[in-house]
């Protein structure tokens, strides 16, 4: 058997029903910046329960736009945490200030009692990442903004619809970044990512920084960037948006068993602490296995598409070296890296793939 | 009679180019699949450089230039005020400020005006192919090389366009092209292209523009997100095939603006056609006395025209801090009272050309 990591192939078997709809964006020659794209941007705040979502180029650029929003800048120091994807990181830096890293949790989130330890007079905002589809410890991490009146961004690029205590990611911090990359719960044909925020002040700069800083087509009003939304890509988006709860649910029941059975393995298998205020939407299924290469190579020689997210945490990273970290200096991460594994966890799996993946881990466990 | 400044509509009702972009569903590879190679591939060949890559948009690609070349903060750069703001916004974006240096009566950069611009800070020349019309590139290298300067071609406006025969984006350190929806050759959405001959620029840009990985898991320095989708270089490709008819029906349709326009030296004044270089005409610009009023009047008889552009940049409202003002740059802000641009794109018909040119000559004859 053949378990896949991606399922584009079958998720996009109906493609013929949204070319239709491109058909008609085509017809009205609105390719930037239309009337698709405001439809998305209201059903995705609709979905998040902010005020506004901007469409943008990618959820890089969420992330980017919104620092560069609130003013983040060169001499600044922001917040996050060294597992991530790049991107986290790379806005951060792109944004022209320092990241500072801190250590997570057991649940692959930054750990919110290290982060007043990490707080200097340059802190200008907290990133923390809702990874692998787990939100945060928003209420924590919350307070203690408060507390040094710091903003929080919150890179929600993995975490649609995820929540704590019933409140969406993305609608803790002054603004929430979004990501619609094709291996997102929620994606669309290309790079695309989405901005959420309550605030009117952040929505109108959003607008004018992903369009060049133009207020009208003839007036600059602030020096900007190109990073729009494509009204082709919203048109998918919107056609996906309506099926991001099956998408979701059918996420966590797949994760939900994975949880039950895996359980059971407790001496080569740690499952992430789950909180019941949690609502976690596995864009990744990771756990931390005994004998993670082993493992991993025998997966994938079963026909079983396992991955690592990521075997390299970013204080070690090459790009990092500048900024001074070293080996040791976040044990969590490191130690972590060292056995995190990602089965696929997606919602066109079907019942005899999970329990072929389940059947091939207690094989090489020999249980 | 009407005739539009535009026709995507009829561009895209196109079945063949459906067929190819179904393509894409076969693989689903959305991001850098190999469609985007083979875009770069014949476009690098089409523009006579030995490398080309596939980005988000052409801002993109004269920012990410600048940072490949290591231009920043502290640095100064020369460009032009007349321009589509994205060039003085990617300059901003790499943190350091545009010098600007008035125009010629081609509406291009006036070279004999470079050299008084140059300071010990400046670290780069951005020229801008206006309209689809070449500028000085010779003299423009031959100034650079004395003073040590790069070079980046804005060729967003001029895919074929050429000096003697080089194309144009073939000259500088690189040259950046757009693909948006409006251009020559164009996607349906937000697209870029970047050439150069140097090969060290091309790993860098290459690994800029996916967040600076050199593999899937190594990181070699910080990068951003500025990918042109899968779906786009199949548009782009497409495109491709039909782009020297496309650039030749341009011309044939200026030449007969030009041949109509040139006896109405009173009311009209055409830019200067040098004989050594070919203009792709990207836009049809013309300087008209009373400028306003033609406009109404032509929009009263069903011909849309528009202004390109009417506010220069450096009168434009973040340029204040920069501490330039009206009268800095004298030909750039005459122009911008009196340019007019008619419409011009592959479908317009021999009838509508003689529309047009019958309606301004009637506007000026009833005075």
């Amino acid at each position: 058997m053949r378990v896949r990591y991606s399922y584009l192939e079958e998720q996009f078997k109906d493609f013929e029903n949204i070319f239709k709809k491109i058909a008609e964006v085509v017809k009205s020659g609105d390719y930037t910046l239309g009337k698709a794209v405001r439809e998305f941007e209201e059903n995705f705040a609709a979905l998040i329960g902010t005020r506004f979502a901007i469409g943008v180029n990618s959820g890089t650029d969420a992330l980017f736009l919104s620092l560069k929003a609130i003013g983040i800048g060169s001499g600044d120091e922001v917040i996050t945490t060294p597992n991530t994807f790049i991107a986290t990181v790379g806005a951060i830096v792109a944004s022209g200030a320092r990241p500072v890293f801190v250590d997570i949790t057991d649940e692959f989130v930054i750990n919110s009692d290290l982060i007043e330890g990490a707080i200097t007079p340059r802190t200008r905002a907290i990133m923390p990442v809702h990874y692998a589809g787990v939100p945060a410890d928003m209420d924590k991490i919350m307070a203690i903004a408060h507390r040094h009146g710091l903003p929080v961004v919150e890179d929600s690029c993995q975490a649609i619809s995820a929540a704590v205590n019933g409140k969406n990611a993305g609608t803790f911090g002054v603004a929430g970044a979004f990501s619609l990359h094709p291996l997102k719960n929620l994606n669309v044909w290309g790079d695309s990512g989405v901005i959420v925020t309550d605030s009117e002040a952040i929505r109108d700069r959003m607008i004018l920084l992903r369009n060049h800083g133009l207020k009208i087509r003839d007036e600059v009003e602030i020096f900007g960037y190109n990073s729009r939304l494509d009204s082709i890509q919203a048109v998918v988006g919107n056609h996906l948006i309506k099926d991001i709860d099956w998408i979701t649910e059918t996420r966590i029941k797949w994760a939900h068993k994975f949880d039950k059975v895996l359980s059971e393995l407790s001496e080569f298998i740690t499952i992430p602490k789950r909180r019941p205020n949690k609502r976690y939407v596995h864009h990744l299924y990771m756990f931390m296995a005994k004998d993670r290469n082993h493992l991993l190579d025998f997966l994938i020689e079963k026909g079983i598409e396992a991955k690592v997210h990521y075997p390299i945490p970013l204080h070690l990273q090459r790009c990092s070296a500048h900024l001074g970290y070293k080996e040791g200096d976040f044990p969590v991460v490191e130690a972590q890296a060292k056995s995190i594994i990602t089965l696929p966890v997606h919602q066109h799996l079907k019942e005899e793939e999970v329990n072929y993946m389940i059947e091939k881990i207690k094989e090489f466990y020999n249980v | 009679m009407k005739v539009s400044y535009l026709e995507l509509p009829r561009q895209f009702k196109d079945e063949a180019l459906w067929q190819e972009i179904k393509k894409v569903f076969e693989s689903c590879q959305f991001i850098l699949g190999p469609e985007v190679k083979e875009f770069e591939t014949a476009f690098a060949k089409l523009c006579g450089t030995r490398f080309a890559l596939g980005l988000n948009s052409g801002t993109d690609a004269i920012f990410l230039a600048l940072k490949a070349l290591g231009v920043g903060p502290g640095d100064e750069v020369i460009t032009v005020p007349n321009s589509f703001v994205a060039t003085t916004g990617a300059i901003v974006a790499v943190g350091t400020r545009p010098v600007f240096v008035d125009v010629g009566p081609d509406y291009n950069i006036d070279v004999t005006l470079i050299e008084a611009a140059i300071t010990p800070k400046t670290k780069a020349i951005v020229p801008v192919h206006l309209t689809g019309n070449p500028a000085d590139m010779f003299e423009i290298m031959t100034i650079a090389k004395k003073h040590s300067l790069y070079v980046v071609e804005d060729a967003a406006q001029s895919v074929m366009a050429t000096i003697n025969g080089r194309q144009v984006g073939s000259f500088g350190d690189a040259g950046c092209f757009s693909l948006h929806p409006l251009k020559n050759l164009n996607v349906g959405g937000d697209g870029g292209a970047l050439t150069t001959d140097s090969e060290d620029l091309y790993r860098k840009v290459k690994l800029l523009r996916n967040h600076g990985l050199k593999n899937r898991d190594e990181i070699e320095f910080f990068g951003y997100n500025s990918r042109l989708d899968t779906i786009q270089a199949i548009i782009a490709l497409h495109g491709l095939k039909r782009l020297r008819e496309v650039t030749e029906k341009r011309i044939a349709n200026a030449m007969l603006y030009d041949r109509e326009l040139k006896g109405m030296e009173d009311f009209v004044i055409l830019p200067p056609r040098k004989t050594d270089r070919r203009q792709v005409f990207h836009t049809y610009v013309i300087q008209v006395q009373d400028r306003e009023k033609l406009i109404s009047f032509l929009k009263k008889h069903g011909v849309e025209t528009k202004v390109h552009y009417p506010i220069p940049i450096h009168l434009q409202r973040p340029c204040q801090k920069l501490g330039y003002k009206r009268g800095d740059f004298p030909v750039c802000e005459k122009q911008a009272e009196e340019i007019l641009s008619l419409p011009m794109h592959q479908y317009l018909e021999k009838e509508q050309l003689d529309y047009v040119i019958d309606r301004i000559k009637k506007f000026y004859n009833r005075r």
